[in-house]
């Protein structure tokens, strides 16, 4: 069936109203799981969807809304038998007339990661499962869905494993967002790009109260607007809902201006509701929206619209840095995430994530780096890869609207890059070479951006989610390259009308004051129309130099955001940091920036770092553990303590690869909280104490799988690990990571006996429950594990 | 709708091991700050549900039969604070994990703070009746996997987004379910007390001879 056309046979078309509702209704009886009814009561669920076919419906929901495996765990039947006999009760239903049947899917019910512990391509399986065994309907729904990261996984479940038209609906709250955070913008840009071909809202709250997030939706997409609302909000003592039919269409009238095309109810809404909203469309005419705003990235909370200079931030990328090189190859996935939020902090807007280096699998830590920055960061991000499976895997599992970093005029670049972004609907960066090269012209630059744009536009891809990069070359090497560049990119703007893009920051190299040139190039790119600067979000003259042309270009209005970046910011009093404080003191109050200042004056008067290490630093760490033990500190004191250590270290770190390339680091250790356990503050505590005290630490995070661990293990030749587990039902991961290690050949003596310290910690161990699962320390808290470190490890 | 306008700092210095330790000022200063983004950050939401006898739908194990001893009504409730809070303390473990730890005590309190408050409105819907204290999944011999049975009794996934993973953990984290008993004749005012605790043999309050209050 062409879905197009079934939609353009009618002005409107008109979905059911709730199964729920009904079956409640009826009084018939089931246990835990409503969809066992298509089963044991095939007529009655039947004589539903023949009720709201009656009505009007042109599609009635099958009654598969919670048949996934999760759900239907301890139900007695499987899937496939839920969902077929669902499908078949409502085609029996709806023969011999033109209604369609739709597979109607639900949340799984679990929170995905970075909140809960279910992967991504976990619940793509869940999904997959379903569409498979729903293969007789005409049409997929997906509804009810707060995550916009489960909703891709079902997306692309659908397209990956049928060809049937999806309509996708989410559950919004009054505060116009989603439980999980997702903005009614965010979820529109990403499910268009995903190619689904309808989208809207059920659910949750009446349509009266719907139509900010009604409004919202219709100006990021051109896609037919579905509503099916619920009748107003339940009384929590009856569970009666408060509107009525006739004032239902009443307001789904009011809506129609938006967009919307199919219509339907959902909790508490019933045929008299589907009847009396067919009876108000009768003399009503489709009113397709006009889509506002065209050029936007997001993250599934956060929208950038591309409508003046927004600064993408660089900094992550190893190219040229020892530090993020280490901590890519140790998996110190913590550095990167550092960087993430102190960027966003210094004013980026978008941040280009590149991880590519050949010491790792760039692939799998593309992803863990993408997922990691997604859970604490709602800045969109830049997938950076020159590889098209690293480029796929990102995608893939990125949630929201990213762009790719890039595609070129090469042959097969177009071919690998341009079909990734058309399949996740991304937007994506054009660099202006090819394989003779970068054009020395701004007219070669500019044929190949044309080309770029019409290959791009051929299999799908609007030119409005083409950012076109001219290329920054090296003003010191090639001085006339600056301004072809210039050209270029205000050709690119003004002919092809694509978005800009440059990394700035090239324009530099090998010149005295790089900052001035940087600075001077970025404000002559902005004037010839560059979009999207890449630069260092955290040199300040940088980014200021961004807002102020904001400003005068009368982008910002009324210099609101220039006011928000600048109005509190008095001048920092200046600090006198070589203050009196001795690093004891510095560490023993957990002054930061007062014990690394004295850490360099030590250093620059030419103490040895191991005598600061050992006959300062340390002993100024122990009296905090002692005093810690003592009660006479705690918590959040031992932890700055421990933190100021650090900076203590890192500028001794620093000394010591600029002097001698030596390092000071007394040993790996790998921390991890066991599989299904997702309680990791404990954790992450004691990994600070261990960093701080000079240990190196592989923190593989939170529901970690015990073969990673024990790989890990190998793989670095770790000697020591520690797991913590919260919950009396995860310790048997605790014990099975432990048994793990102790099989694995690699990780034994040549006697047989384990080469592995283990050491756990968490709420519900005691020793002796430690002692019977196999570790060979139990330690009660993170100062305990520091002691056990200095133990084994010295 | 609940809102709390104030947490107890007293409860959040002891989570932290800090009873009887006198705060300095920048101690001091860092409680202030966390208090005030626990209070923003919290979205709470609560649900619950009452049910007459015999309450087969929520009785397993020795424990909450106990517990429900001479009740005519039982209510179950659940508590959360939302989302946000658990990312917001995930971001703050990266950029500052002392303040991480005093967020995350508050937060702790003030999901506690929440579940008074829906005890006080039901000590207000249920008048005239005496009302135990809250029992929840994972006391005594009371399953932990009684949450799921909770949440889906409450429908709380799809009304306030609270969820559970395979090993029964509540998502978000800072949550609670909990089972009340409601009889018209007084009910013993148990103390919830070590006794039923399974927490008893390794609990860091008992250990420094202290009670975690409940």
């Amino acid at each position: 069936m062409d879905f197009k056309s079934f939609l353009n046979s009618k002005e409107f078309i008109m979905l059911d109203g709730a199964m729920g509702t009904l079956i409640q209704k009826s009084g018939v009886s089931y246990d835990h799981v409503p969809e066992t009814l298509n089963i044991t009561h095939p007529e009655l669920i039947a004589s539903f969807h023949r009720a709201y076919a009656d009505a009007g419906s042109d599609i009635v929901y099958a009654n598969t809304f919670g048949a996934n495996a999760y759900k239907l765990k301890d139900c007695g039947y499987s899937v496939e038998e839920i969902i077929t006999a669902g499908i078949d009760n409502a085609k029996k239903a709806v023969d011999g007339t033109n209604t369609l049947v739709a597979l109607d899917l639900g949340p799984i019910g679990q929170l995905l990661e970075p909140a809960g512990a279910l992967t991504f391509d976990e619940a793509y399986e869940y999904y997959k499962q379903q569409i498979i065994a729903g293969k007789n309907a005409d049409i997929i729904v997906f509804e009810t869905q707060t995550d916009l990261f489960e909703l891709k996984a079902a997306v692309l479940a659908a397209k990956e494993n049928s060809d049937k038209p999806i309509i996708a609906t989410m559950t919004f709250e009054r505060n116009g967002r989603t439980f999980t955070g997702v903005l009614p913008a965010c979820a529109a840009l990403t499910l268009e790009g995903l190619g689904v071909d309808a989208i809207g809202v059920n659910c949750s709250l009446g349509p009266d109260e719907l139509e900010p997030v009604v409004s919202e939706i219709s100006r990021y997409t051109d896609l037919p607007i579905v509503i099916k609302a619920n009748a107003g909000l339940p009384d929590p003592n009856s569970n009666e809902y408060d509107v009525f039919p006739a004032d239902f269409a009443k307001s789904v009238e009011a809506l129609l201006k938006y967009g919307v095309k199919i219509i339907g109810g959902c909790c508490g809404t019933t045929p008299e509701y589907i009847s009396e909203i067919v009876n108000m469309l009768k003399d009503k005419k489709y009113q397709p929206q006009v889509k506002m705003i065209d050029t936007c990235v997001c993250s599934a909370s956060t929208v950038v619209e591309i409508n003046g200079p927004r600064i993408i931030g660089e900094r992550i990328n190893p190219t040229g840095k020892k530090l993020f090189k280490q901590a890519l190859v140790d998996n110190n996935i913590d550095y990167i995430l550092t960087q993430a939020l102190s960027q966003v902090n210094g004013g980026a807007e978008i941040l280009d994530v590149n991880v590519g280096h050949p010491e790792i699998d760039e692939k799998t830590m593309m992803v863990r780096v993408l997922k990691a920055i997604q859970g604490v960061c709602d800045a969109p991000l830049q997938i950076d890869s020159t590889k098209p499976d690293v480029l796929d895997a990102g995608l893939r599992h990125y949630n929201g609207k990213p762009i790719v970093n890039s595609v070129n005029g090469e042959e097969a670049s177009l071919n690998n890059v341009l079909p990734l972004v058309k399949k996740y609907g991304a937007s994506v960066v054009g660099l202006t070479l090819d394989e003779g090269g970068i054009p020395k012209t701004a007219e070669g630059r500019f044929e190949i951006a044309k080309r770029i744009v019409e290959r791009a536009e051929a299999i799908g891809i609007s030119r409005k989610d083409v950012y076109i990069d001219c290329l920054t070359l090296t003003v010191s090497a090639e001085q006339e390259a600056c301004q072809e560049t210039l050209k270029a990119l205000h050709r690119v703007k003004t002919e092809l009308g694509c978005k800009t893009v440059l990394g700035v920051s090239n324009i530099s190299f090998g010149l005295p004051n790089r900052e001035l040139v940087n600075r001077t190039f970025l404000t002559m790119a902005m004037e010839e129309g560059l979009d999207l600067p890449i630069i260092n979000p955290n040199i300040e003259s940088m980014t200021g130099a961004v807002r102020a042309y904001r400003v005068l270009s009368n982008i910002d209005k009324n210099s609101l955001e220039f006011i928000n970046a600048y109005n509190d910011s008095t001048p920092a009093p200046v600090v006198k940091q070589t203050a009196d404080v001795d690093i004891f003191t510095a560490v023993y109050n957990g002054l930061k920036s007062e014990g690394a200042a004295v850490t360099q004056k030590l250093l620059d008067d030419s103490t040895d770092p191991m005598v600061i290490v050992n006959e300062m630093l340390i002993p100024a760490l122990d009296k905090v553990g002692e005093d810690f033990e003592k009660n006479k500190i705690f918590l959040p004191q031992l932890i700055q303590s421990a933190n100021t250590a650090q900076e203590c270290f890192d500028v001794i770190k620093n000394y010591l690869s600029k002097t001698s390339g030596e390092q000071v680091s007394k040993g790996k250790i790998i921390l991890a909280t066991v599989k299904g356990d997702i309680h990791d503050i404990g954790k992450n505590i004691v990994k600070v104490l261990l960093d701080n005290y000079g240990y190196t630490v592989v923190d593989l995070g939170r529901d970690v799988d015990p073969q990673l661990i024990v790989d890990t293990a190998v793989e670095q030749n770790i000697k020591m690990i520690g797991l913590s587990a919260l919950m009396t039902t995860t310790l048997k991961s605790m014990e099975e990571t432990i048994k793990l290690v102790r099989a694995r050949k690699e990780l034994q003596n040549p006697d047989g006996s384990s080469k592995c310290i283990v050491f756990v910690g968490g709420a519900v161990l005691t020793k002796e429950y430690a002692m019977k699962i196999g570790a060979d320390y139990y330690c009660r808290d993170a100062k305990e594990s520091v002691d056990t470190a200095k133990l084994v490890l010295g | 709708m609940i809102k709390l306008d104030k947490l107890n700092r007293r409860e959040a210095v002891r989570y932290l091991g800090g009873a009887g330790i006198q705060l300095n000022y920048r101690m001091d200063r860092l409680m202030d700050e966390c208090e005030k983004i626990v209070l923003s950050t919290a979205e709470p939401k609560f649900l619950y549900k009452e049910f007459d006898l015999p309450f087969d739908e929520i009785i397993k194990g020795k424990d909450i039969e106990g517990h429900l001893d001479g009740c005519e009504k039982a209510v179950i409730m659940c508590a959360t604070l939302g989302n946000n809070i658990d990312k917001m303390i995930r971001i703050n473990q990266i950029s500052d994990m002392a303040r991480a730890v005093v967020l995350d005590s508050f937060s702790s309190v003030a999901v506690e703070q929440v579940c008074c408050k829906v005890d006080e409105l039901l000590a207000e819907k249920y008048q005239g009746y005496y009302m135990t204290f809250r029992f929840s999944p994972g006391y005594g011999d009371y399953p932990i996997n009684m949450q799921m049975d909770y949440l889906r009794l409450l429908d709380a996934p799809r009304k306030i987004g609270l969820t559970t993973n395979d090993n029964f953990l509540l998502i978000p984290t800072k949550s609670v379910t909990a089972v009340l008993g409601l009889s018209k004749n007084p009910i013993e005012r148990k103390k919830r007390g070590c006794a039923v605790c399974n927490m008893r043999d390794k609990c860091k309050f008992r250990r420094n001879g202290e009670h975690c209050g409940f």
